[in-house]
This record gives structure tokens, C-alpha cells and sequence, in this order.
């Protein structure tokens, strides 16, 4: 089928100097090839509906042998990967472990809950989990002054963005916890809470939450634009009604078949005992994937889904503040720009 | 192989060099049966990236499905042709 006459062709779009520039920006990062590794099967906190412990993979011994994680990541760099996600239960109790991982390959983020500081030698980009305010934390994660204490440990630390959850119960308090970050100084970007497969509980999003979390993120977003690392488009890909997949086709081996090109041959999700399983294998392991709307998963997969925005001005402008919101959020040093659009639009379908 | 097809050879790969900076080729040295991922490192953003700048050029849509067969630059360049050849 020829290109509809409609459409812009992709040199009207880039004439726009704004757009080609931001363009510019962030195609540099293309290079980027990214796996992810549970680094321990401990935590020193249990939070519920926590997707590490839903599965086979909590099970899995840990390998502690730095060596053996060298040559792992040494492996991992041979064929290609350059950005490593450090992530379950807890890395921050293996923060050797964390090292080792950085000496190799220099380029990644850690996902932790904050509590226990990771050295500063350990140049990634550290992701805090907040889930509400202390109060809340204190009945979902069974911890106390949770938020306060993330903040003594990453205090002027570059490497630190906060990472709030939102859940139905909680979207309220995101504007209380903004406002403290703003205060101190610290950024904070936006997931949602994300079902476990066979997950029953109340923190599964409904029609109303999803709404009224769209309505607090847009407001958080003109409020405190230099502190809140996220977009319009951001809001609209994690808070439609469907979730991730059935907007944008997942592109992690999970639920793709294709080993060709893309997340689909090159994306691992390694196990504490170094073992991985394609069938398995992607960002947030044992998500309900009709239900995933995570912010690690929607990095990927719609940044992977560059054709498909690039029909018109506004529709690629979108895309970009998207994926220069996912470099920020991810990749140290890299600063986020203006956003370029706005408005939200609504994603574009595949033809 | 015809001559239309082998234009679009040319055309492809050297839109190819020209968006991946290739170094030390020449759109009539570069080999249109080199495997683009396992032999010349593309990878899906490079391919997309790719495939707008043939939308451009060529007026057809690579739908995003068809990306692991587009696996050389002899491949793309007759998936193009024959889709062009469709349309008309």
C-alpha cells in the first residue's frame, strides 16, 4: 500500500526546526541495547502486590561469586547489550555485586526502595520506589518514615529520581510527595501499579482511577515542571483504558515471537542465579500483561513504535517528548528538554 | 534482476550509509546480500529510522510486521519494488 496522500512525509516533519532538533537529541541513544537482572532474592521490605514475589524467579538461588557476575556482564557486553537495568528483590543489599555489574558495563539504572544508600562509586541511575505517602507506605510496604529517609540517603545525589506508583488508593498523596521533592531539590517521574498475574487485591487500576490519575498527573506536570519528569504523551500511554500491549504491541520476547531484530533477539531478563527464560523474559516478569501499563515496560515499547508516530507533526512531537522523558528518567547525565507537545493525543494505530 | 530493481538497490543501500553513517562503503561497494542485523549491527531503531526515509523516497509504507524479513538491502529494495508494483 502507498503512503496515504494525507500524510506528511517524514523530511516535512523534521523541517520543523524544533522537532528535527530534538530528533537530533535523541537518536544518539539508539545505540542503547538493554537487559534487565534480579540481583538478590532478598528485600528488607515486603510491599503487597510487589511482582518479585509472584512466580518461579523468587526461588532461584543467588549466585553472590562477583566473578561469575563479571563474566556474566562480560558475556552480555560480547553480544551487544549496553544498558543494564539492576532490579529484584532488593540490589541495594548487593551493592558489590551492583559494582561489579557497573565496572563491566557503565551505562543502566538500579531499581531500588531507597532505604539502604548505594554507594556513589556506582555511577547508575537509581530509581527510589515511592508508593504514597508515609502513612500509606507504612500499610503497604511495612516501613515507617519511608519517604523522609529516601530522601536523607539521596540527597543531592544526580543519580536519584523517585519513582511514584501510583495505585487507586494513593492518588491523592502524589501532590504531597511532589511538593516535598520540589522542596529538596529532587526529581520524580510516574508508574503504575502494574497486576501481578493472578493478583486479587484492591490495588488494580479501574476506569475511575485510571481518570483521576491522568487528571493528577496533568496537574503535577504544570505544576512543578522542573521537578516532574514526564509529558502529556507519557499521561495518555499509561492511563488509557488498555493497557501497553494492546496499544502499542509489546515488543519483549514475552509476547513477541520474532528473534530477528529488536528486544525480541537481544532482551534478557537474567534470574539471581544467572539463568534466564525467554518464554519468561521481559521488564516486569509476571505482570498480567493485559493489565501492564509499567514505566520501565513503556520505555521500550513505544519508544520501539517510532513508524507508527511519525504521520504528523504533532503525533512525532509527542513520541519525542516520550522517549526524551524516558532518557532522562534512565540514562545519567542526559537532560530532558521542553516538552513539544501538550495536548493529548490519542496513539496511533498500526496500518 | 531487473533494472528497476537494481536501482533501488543503489538507492536503498545508499540510504542506508547515509543514515547509519556508514564508513568504508560506497552504495557500489556495499554487498545488497549482507545480513543488515548479524553483519552490519542495524538494529530495529536503525531499520525504522530507515524505513521513513524510504517512505519518503519510494511512497510505500513498511508496515512495522515486516521488519524481521527486511533483512539485506536486496530484500528491502524488492519489497519496495513489489509493493509499488501492487499499488499501481
Amino acid at each position: 500500500m502507498a503512503a496515504s496522500k494525507e500524510e506528511y512525509k517524514f523530511s516535512d516533519i523534521l523541517a520543523y526546526p524544533e522537532i528535527k532538533e530534538r530528533w537530533q537529541k535523541v537518536r544518539r541513544y539508539f545505540f542503547l541495547r538493554e537487559s534487565t537482572y534480579d540481583m538478590s532474592n532478598r528485600c528488607n521490605i515486603r510491599c503487597q502486590g510487589c511482582y518479585y514475589y509472584v512466580g518461579d524467579k523468587q526461588f532461584a538461588p543467588e549466585n553472590r561469586d562477583e566473578q561469575a557476575w563479571r563474566n556474566l556482564l562480560l558475556s552480555e557486553k560480547e553480544r551487544g547489550i549496553t544498558f543494564v537495568v539492576l532490579a529484584g528483590a532488593e540490589p541495594s543489599l548487593v551493592a558489590n555485586l551492583c559494582r561489579a555489574c557497573h565496572e563491566i558495563i557503565p551505562l543502566g539504572a538500579i531499581a531500588t526502595n531507597g532505604l539502604i544508600a548505594i554507594p556513589a562509586d556506582i555511577d547508575y541511575r537509581i530509581h527510589i520506589s515511592v508508593w504514597g505517602n508515609d502513612r500509606t507506605s507504612e500499610q503497604i510496604r511495612g516501613a515507617s518514615d519511608m519517604l523522609g529517609r529516601q530522601i536523607a540517603n539521596y540527597r543531592d545525589d544526580p543519580r536519584a529520581v523517585f519513582i511514584y506508583t501510583f495505585t487507586p488508593d494513593n492518588i491523592d498523596e502524589a501532590r504531597e510527595v511532589t511538593a516535598t521533592l520540589a522542596d529538596c531539590g529532587q526529581t520524580i517521574s510516574f508508574n503504575m501499579f502494574s497486576a501481578p498475574t493472578g493478583y486479587q487485591g484492591p490495588l488494580r487500576h479501574t476506569a475511575d482511577s485510571l481518570k483521576k490519575t491522568r487528571e493528577v498527573m496533568g496537574e503535577l506536570l504544570a505544576d512543578y515542571p522542573g521537578t516532574v519528569l514526564f509529558s502529556a504523551y507519557n499521561i495518555v500511554a499509561h492511563t488509557e483504558s488498555q493497557g501497553l500491549h494492546d496499544l502499542f504491541s509489546c515488543s519483549y520476547p514475552r509476547r513477541n515471537q520474532s528473534t530477528d531484530i529488536g528486544l525480541g533477539r537481544s532482551f534478557r531478563q537474567y534470574r539471581t542465579d544467572l539463568q534466564w527464560d525467554r518464554e519468561a523474559a521481559c521488564c516486569v516478569p509476571d505482570t498480567d500483561c493485559d493489565d501492564c501499563r509499567h514505566y520501565a515496560a513503556g520505555s521500550a515499547v513505544v519508544t520501539s513504535r517510532m513508524y507508527r508516530h511519525a504521520i504528523d507533526p504533532e503525533t512525532f512531537s509527542a513520541w519525542l517528548d516520550y522517549v526524551d522523558t524516558y532518557l532522562a528518567v534512565w540514562v545519567r547525565g542526559y537532560e530532558k528538554g521542553r516538552n513539544l507537545c501538550n495536548t493529548y493525543i490519542n496513539p496511533p494505530v498500526n496500518k | 534482476m531487473n533494472t528497476e530493481t537494481n536501482q533501488s538497490i543503489h538507492r536503498v543501500a545508499e540510504i542506508i550509509i547515509d543514515e547509519l553513517i556508514l564508513e568504508d562503503v560506497t552504495p557500489e561497494t556495499f554487498d545488497p546480500d549482507l545480513d543488515l542485523v548479524d553483519e552490519v549491527g542495524v538494529d530495529s531503531m536503525d531499520l525504522a529510522t530507515v524505513a521513513l526515509v524510504l517512505r519518503d523516497e519510494f511512497g510505500v509504507r513498511i508496515d512495522e510486521d515486516d521488519y524481521p524479513k527486511l533483512t539485506t538491502v536486496r530484500i528491502i529494495a524488492q519489497y519496495l519494488d513489489d509493493k509499488r508494483n501492487d499499488s499501481e
